[in-house]
């Protein structure tokens, strides 16, 4: 449980952190709240010669509105979102989907960007971001670019941030329209992981049917995915159970679902579809 | 934990087998694989800086050929070592020609132990798929090359990045074929 030896830098910019990882490259880890990467360090499974401390610059921990959008920051904490009343009224599975993760140490020092960045296949943060569409901001030497989520997660631990990059922001159309979301999720008892963690966001036309559906599922497959076959199945309908129970059989479609000692991989298959009728039914309250 | 599946490689299976069986070849295919070197008749010893994201080790081993049916069969034995953990495991391979292509069956099984398992059991068979893929796409490009030519080179999570790179720039058109790309990049 002692890491092995490592630099410690605390840049105060984005520049100077920019500058840093530019000269270090793979030697160097970006350090966020540091509740993945450090317990993995402790464990040595991860080595890096050297942390570059994100946390001492100003102006990354941030949940601001602009225009049509919420622009969250790298650095706010999961606990910063969870409590947040804003987000609360505006985009209500933030707080919600923040509840769940891990446990109170956890979410005061985890962040959103250092979850999304490390891309945990069973963290919180992806199957959110994928049913809401968001942007994830990254900079690097060369400048700002904007990734969807749906770009974002490539593999298991691997994003589409390159080398050098830094996350910087996440961006969040606030959602308008009669509208209706929820995160359900199937937590590991030790890690508080999710073995199925399901986001969906629903919106109704004036009819009430739905008009359109989002649902980004985690924890089954090496990375997060958006269950695409449900959102299909869903628009159109009244959003009855029956329609719900038929559109929650297309969750799992073309993914290959991982098993491990805790749960198989058919025990995953069918919790799928229980944990998306539920976040289902949850978005529609 | 067993592994097992099914990877189409685009090449004859002549080229596939004698991929499959070439040091050299393998160790540029294998994932991270810094060092094999020939001990005895098909038995190597290798260097293998394995892992995915931030989490790597160094595992040192050997690995042993058997039952060699060319160009359809083979067993292979692995018994390894490294700071993460253990990692011991049998696997057979067999390769099965389809239009001018090859299929190539796999299946194995593996036990792990030490602190991967310990701390890494739900990422292990993710990783272990991941790593699949990646050596497979790159028997692919190398039973593909002219051997008298300069010996590719891979770059493993580049190919994935470099993809999806393509569907960030491109247009809603290239969108749809790097998008294709990636589904092919997975099933290679």
């Amino acid at each position: 449980m002692i890491p092995a030896q490592f630099d410690y830098v605390t840049p105060a910019t984005l520049n100077e952190a920019l500058a840093l990882l530019a000269e270090h490259q793979d030697d160097a880890k970006i350090l966020a709240g540091g509740h993945s990467l450090i317990p993995a360090m402790k464990l040595r499974l991860a080595m890096p010669q050297m942390l570059i401390d994100i946390g001492r610059i100003k102006d990354l921990a941030y949940i601001n509105e602009e225009g049509s959008q919420l622009r969250i920051g790298a650095m706010t904490t999961h606990y910063q979102i969870e409590s947040s009343a804003r987000l609360k009224d505006l985009c209500p599975i933030l707080p919600q989907a923040a509840s769940t993760i891990g446990d109170v140490q956890v979410r005061n020092k985890g962040t959103i960007g250092g979850s999304l960045a490390h891309a945990d296949p069973a963290a919180d943060w992806p199957a959110v971001m994928l049913a809401l569409q968001a942007d994830i901001v990254v900079v690097g030497s060369s400048g700002e670019r904007l990734i969807k989520a749906d770009d974002f997660f490539v593999d298991m631990l691997t994003t589409a941030l390159e080398p050098g990059e830094i996350l910087r922001e996440v961006r969040i159309n606030i959602p308008t329209g009669n509208f209706g979301q929820a995160y359900a999720k199937a937590a590991q008892p030790a890690s508080g992981f999710a073995v199925v963690g399901v986001a969906a966001h629903l919106t109704r036309d004036a009819n009430g049917n739905c008009e359109s559906a989002s649902i980004g599922v985690t924890g089954v497959a090496s990375k997060a995915y958006r269950a695409t076959g449900v959102e299909c199945a869903l628009v159109g309908t009244t959003l009855d159970d029956a329609a719900i129970a038929s559109a929650a059989s297309h969750a799992a479609d073309g993914v290959d679902l991982n098993g491990d000692l805790y749960a198989s991989a058919d025990y995953r298959r069918h919790l799928i579809q229980v944990y998306v009728r539920r976040a289902i039914a949850a978005a529609q309250q | 934990m067993k592994i097992e599946g099914t990877q189409e490689v685009r090449a004859p299976r002549e080229r596939v087998f004698q991929a499959l069986l070439d040091p050299e070849v393998l160790q540029r295919c294998i994932p991270g694989c810094e060092k094999l070197e020939q001990t005895g008749d098909h038995a190597y010893a290798a260097t293998l800086r394995a892992g995915v994201g931030s989490i790597k080790g160094v595992f040192t081993g050997q690995i042993k050929l058997e039952e060699l049916q060319p160009p359809s069969h083979y067993r292979i034995v692995i018994d390894g070592k490294g700071q993460p953990g253990f990692l011991k495991g049998t696997g057979t391979l067999d390769l099965e020609e389809k239009d001018g292509q090859t299929m190539v069956s796999y299946a194995g099984d593996a036990q792990i132990g030490g602190t991967i398992a310990g701390v890494g059991q739900r990422m292990i068979q993710g990783a272990a798929r991941m790593m699949v893929a990646q050596f497979f796409a790159a028997i692919e490009v190398e039973a593909n090359h002219d051997p008298d030519e300069e010996p590719p080179k891979h770059g493993f999570v580049r190919t994935a990045l470099r993809v999806t790179k393509r569907a960030l720039q491109g247009s809603n058109a290239a969108d749809q074929s790097a998008a294709e790309d990636v589904e092919g990049e997975r099933k290679k």
